[in-house]
Formats: structure tokens, C-alpha cells, sequence
């Protein structure tokens, strides 16, 4: 095993996801490259259709026929377990399923779908740790109320019992953040983690996941819509379209001053930057 | 107020919804009353924009149905000035008498997927509520319906196609076509541009204001996103659980807010300026102020 230290985290070169439909071949992502610093925080932004979503699907490989990645390489710099070109991986890979929730886990926007309805909350998070680390159930169990209480929801030893239909969203979101955390991935990919959520339960979830990133020290892949929490958590930005990376860098220097046409045209329509009409 | 002036469009006094929600201690334990909302008091001007903004739960979305008479208010007064002069209060209405009255009062729905019938044509979609009152047919129907799309920057060709062929900026055009087909004095746009991209997003809110000048529309605008607000209302109107906490300018409440959850929320919503930090404390400035607020009704309970 090479030693990874000095590399990045994460090198994505070039990467092609295509879908083929019967409108034809879509280029979802087509040919973007970036890296990622262990501990850094970087925001893939665009709007619908602009290929950050399938992007990070991608890095997990999570992308379902009709869509496969057609090209490029997505270089995992893994201090755990070397170096790893995640393309080259089978889908039923052991591998492969040690870097999904071990190494790299990933949290969704809508945190009823990523739950089990009928399996209590406590269960499943103990379950990444039975698959991912050794230990016994009731170390597991022991673990899990910890992690419960540390993602800030009270009387973690009766959550541990609750279904996901027992929870609001916001907790719900604690959950997912639990489970994503518990295993301390190297990555962290946040796929619009707040959007379902309101302004005030927004704030505190991405509090925390700061701050859980600080204490694990992993890095942040954020996938949003929203250049304020790209402003407020993120290190660096890519901005999307059409499936393409059209600007990168610093967030202070894109945001501050962007060079590209598109990124000053989404900054512009931002409601709070736009002048009041009459 | 200018000898001229008619009073507001709509005046909206006390108004209430409560639902009675089962309790879990068994069939026999008694129901427990949520007031989705409570003692809501405001006025619309004609042309005025109001924001009525809050998170989920604090009871926007119900009082705008109460307004609009898809909920029947538990109490409180909903006076609306049709154009003849005459107030009718909608909270007691017949729905016989109310239904001449939906062609002053129309919505925007928030979801341009859901809410527009996947089986019908656009045409058959915007000339309908046209149908529904008796106001037009045949080819003045059509002449109304391309005349529309026009108006919201469609093409009156689309009226033959099918609301899939659309995107959601466009199936958002569409559901406006259909609110003002009826040439309505009042709008309630129930979160009319969250679902879309925020480039959409400033196309349709330009599309409504430019709208607003032409039709001499008054809107009711409920909305979660407070930026949205701040540039698209005259006034802004802050819920939480059931209550309006708040009422002001919109200038005013985004640059003076005086009300300590205005301020909390606002203080919440993340800058793309990345030196203006949000404020990432605010479960523990909503555990103070509840708190604080618990302590004077205790007080006030005590000198009673």
C-alpha cells in the first residue's frame, strides 16, 4: 500500500456519465475533473439538470442502467486502504462495499426515503457498524445511542427504539447524519442535505455536520442549489452546467468575483441580490 | 387615506382554524385542539403585495385556504370589497353564494407538476374555470385562452399540447394563465416559485409583478423563503404557530426587524455573501425566547 498522505482525498479526472434514453444519449456528466482535500469542504452548485446529482452518484457508484460511467477515473486516496480508482471496481465488489458507508458515505435530501419504514432507527444505524467495523451487538447498540446523542437528539437510549414515522424532519435528518457519520468516513457526501428543511432547522443541521466533520476531520463533498450554504459551509465551489464544471475555486473568489458568464447570470437571479421591482 | 379611497380589497379580522386532533391515550381520552391558526388580523390594499411568511407548521398555508374558503374558518371575519362596492364576508358565505366569487379570488399553486391534470390539454386546462362559470365558449373561449398564454410569455400553439411537454418554469406560466383567465382582483400564490431553479425562479417572479401592473392584481404572496419576500412584497407578514408576530414594510422588517423571532429567522437564512455569517445558534435563541415568553404568561397567570 502506497502511503496517501500527501495526496489529495479525492481525484475525480475527466469523469463521463452517460444515459442512454429513447430521446437519445444524454451526457449527464461530461468530463469533470476536480480534487478534493482531506477536511475541506467543496460545493458542487447548478440547477436541475446540471449534472452535480449524478456526479456524486457517480463517485459511489450508484449510477443505474439506463446510465453508466463511460469514462474518466475517480481516484480514492484512502488512508485506510491505498489508493482506489473507483471505475475500475466490480459492482458486487468487496471492495467496493467497504468504501460505500465505510469509507465514503452519503446523505440524502429526503430523509424518509433513505430510512426504513420498518425497522427502528436505532437498528439501522447499529447495522453499518455490524457490516463496517467488528464489533458485537451490544457494542453496536452501545456506539449507536452515542452517536444518537451526539447528532443532538435527547433521550438517545428511547430514539434508539423509534421508527423514522415517530420522528420530524429535522430529526429524521439527525438520523441519516448518525448513520453517514458513525463508521467516521473518510468522505462525506451530502446530496442537498437541507433543502427539504426550514430556515431555522437548516441552520442547526449544518451546524452540526460542521461540526462533526471537525471532530472526524473527514472532507465534505456538498452537492446544492443554494449559494447561501454554499457561502456558509463550503471551502471551495465548482459551479455546474450541462453537466460540465464551468468555474472553480476559493468560494470567497468565485462568489466575490466570478469570472463566468453563467455563475454571474445565477448569481444575479438570486432574489435577495436582485434589485427590488417596482 | 385620501377621500377616494376605497379601504382595502380584503380585510381579514380574528380570523381562526382549529383542528381537533385524536388523542393517543385511547378512544375515550379527550381530543387535543390544535390552533393551526389564531387570532389572525390584516388588511390588503388594492395592487398591494403581502408576504405572509413562516416555517411549516406556523400556519400560513391554512390561513390563505381559510381566505380562500377551502377551509372553513372555526372563527373570524373575511371581508372582500367585490367591484361593484359591496363587502361579503367569505367566512360565512353559502357555498352557493361563494362560487360567483371565486372569479375575483384565484390561487397559484406551488407544485407545476401536481397541479396541473396530466389528461388535459392546456387549452382544456386554462378555459376551464372559463367553463365552469359560463363566461365563455367556442371560439371566444379559444380567442381567451390564446390571449393568456400570451400574456405569460407562451405561445397560444401550446394550447394543444399536453402539460408533459413543459417545463416547470413553463407549467408554472400555465397555472398562472389559469388563475388569470378569470381576470381576478386578488391572486393568493401559495409558494408559487419554490419548486423552481432560482433562474426560473426571477423569470416568473418578474412575469407576476409585470403581470400585477397590467391586470391591477392584488396578491397574497405565502412563502417559506424569506429572500424571496424581500424584494416581491410591499409588506411582509411573519407567522409562527398560528399567530402573525410580526407586520411591517418589507424594507423595514429585513433592515429593523423588531419582533426577537424576525430577527432569529432571519438570522438564519444563509448569505451568499460569504461575510455575512448565518447565524448557526438558533435552537438555543428559540429555547431563550420561548422560554422567556413562558415566564410572563406564567407571571401574568399569578397577577390574575
Amino acid at each position: 500500500m502506497e502511503p496517501t498522505a500527501d495526496l489529495p482525498l479525492l481525484e475525480v479526472e475527466d469523469l463521463r456519465t452517460t444515459f442512454t434514453t429513447d430521446d437519445g444519449v444524454v451526457n449527464a456528466v461530461d468530463g469533470v475533473s476536480f480534487s478534493l482535500a482531506r477536511g475541506r469542504t467543496l460545493a458542487l452548485v447548478g440547477e436541475s439538470g446540471s449534472g452535480k446529482s449524478a456526479t456524486a452518484y457517480s463517485l459511489l457508484r450508484l449510477i443505474q442502467p439506463p446510465g453508466r460511467i463511460t469514462g474518466g477515473r475517480i481516484l480514492l486516496h484512502s488512508a485506510r486502504a491505498g489508493t482506489i480508482d473507483l471505475t475500475q471496481l466490480s459492482d458486487h465488489s468487496d471492495l467496493l462495499y467497504k468504501v460505500r458507508g465505510g469509507m465514503i458515505s452519503m446523505i440524502f435530501q429526503e430523509p424518509m426515503t433513505a430510512l426504513s419504514p420498518v425497522h427502528s432507527v436505532g437498528s439501522q444505524i447499529a447495522e453499518a457498524i455490524l457490516l463496517h467495523q467488528h464489533a458485537t451487538r451490544a457494542e453496536a447498540r452501545q456506539r449507536t445511542v452515542d452517536m444518537l446523542a451526539r447528532v443532538g437528539l435527547s433521550q438517545p437510549e428511547q430514539r434508539y427504539d423509534q421508527y423514522p414515522h415517530e420522528l420530524s424532519g429535522g430529526m429524521r435528518q439527525r438520523v441519516i447524519i448518525a448513520m453517514a457519520l458513525v463508521c467516521r468516513p473518510e468522505l462525506l457526501i451530502a446530496d442537498e442535505p437541507t433543502t427539504a428543511l426550514d430556515v431555522t432547522i437548516q441552520a442547526q443541521i449544518l451546524g452540526l455536520i460542521r461540526t462533526l466533520q471537525r471532530e472526524i476531520g473527514c472532507a465534505v463533498l456538498l452537492i446544492t442549489h443554494d449559494f447561501g450554504v454554499v457561502a456558509q459551509v463550503a471551502d471551495d465551489v465548482a459551479v455546474m452546467h450541462h453537466g460540465r464544471i464551468v468555474e472553480r475555486g476559493p468560494v470567497r473568489t468565485v462568489l466575490k468575483a466570478p469570472q463566468h458568464a453563467y455563475t454571474r447570470a445565477l448569481l444575479d437571479a438570486l432574489p435577495s441580490r436582485r434589485a427590488r421591482v417596482a | 387615506m385620501t377621500p377616494t379611497d376605497p379601504g382595502p380589497l380584503l380585510s381579514v379580522r380574528g380570523l381562526a382554524k382549529h383542528f381537533s386532533v385524536p388523542s393517543r391515550g385511547g378512544r375515550l381520552a379527550p381530543a387535543s385542539v390544535v390552533k393551526a391558526v389564531d387570532d389572525v388580523s390584516f388588511d390588503l390594499a388594492p395592487g398591494e403585495t403581502l408576504g405572509l411568511v413562516g416555517e411549516s407548521g406556523s400556519g400560513k398555508t391554512t390561513a390563505a385556504r381559510c381566505i380562500l374558503r377551502a377551509l372553513v374558518p372555526t372563527a373570524g371575519e373575511v371581508h372582500y370589497r367585490l367591484p361593484d362596492g359591496r363587502t361579503v364576508d367569505l367566512a360565512v358565505l353559502s357555498d352557493r353564494a361563494l362560487k360567483p366569487i371565486r372569479q375575483h379570488v384565484q390561487m397559484v399553486f406551488q407544485d407545476p407538476f401536481s397541479s396541473l391534470n396530466p389528461r388535459m390539454t392546456v387549452g382544456a386546462i386554462v378555459g376551464e374555470p372559463l367553463v365552469i362559470h359560463g363566461l365563455a365558449r367556442g371560439s371566444e373561449l379559444d380567442d381567451r385562452v390564446a390571449e393568456i398564454l400570451r400574456r405569460v410569455g407562451l405561445q397560444p400553439e401550446h394550447a394543444r399540447r399536453y402539460p408533459h411537454a413543459f417545463s416547470g418554469g413553463q407549467r408554472q406560466r400555465i397555472g398562472i394563465a389559469r388563475a388569470l383567465v378569470m381576470r381576478p382582483a386578488l391572486v393568493v400564490c401559495d409558494e408559487a416559485t419554490s419548486a423552481l431553479d432560482v433562474s426560473v425562479q426571477a423569470q416568473v417572479l418578474d412575469l407576476l409583478k409585470e403581470l400585477q401592473g397590467e391586470f391591477r392584481l392584488t396578491y397574497l404572496f405565502v412563502a417559506h423563503n424569506l429572500d424571496v419576500v424581500r424584494n416581491f412584497c410591499d409588506r411582509v407578514a411573519v407567522m409562527r404557530r398560528g399567530r402573525i408576530v410580526e407586520l411591517a414594510p418589507a424594507p423595514q422588517i429585513f433592515a429593523a426587524p423588531q419582533h426577537p423571532y424576525t430577527r432569529i429567522l432571519l438570522s438564519a437564512v444563509p448569505s451568499p455573501d460569504p461575510d455575512v455569517p448565518m447565524n448557526f445558534q438558533v435552537a438555543e435563541e428559540l429555547a431563550r425566547l420561548d422560554a422567556a415568553a413562558a415566564a410572563v404568561a406564567a407571571a401574568a397567570a399569578v397577577e390574575s
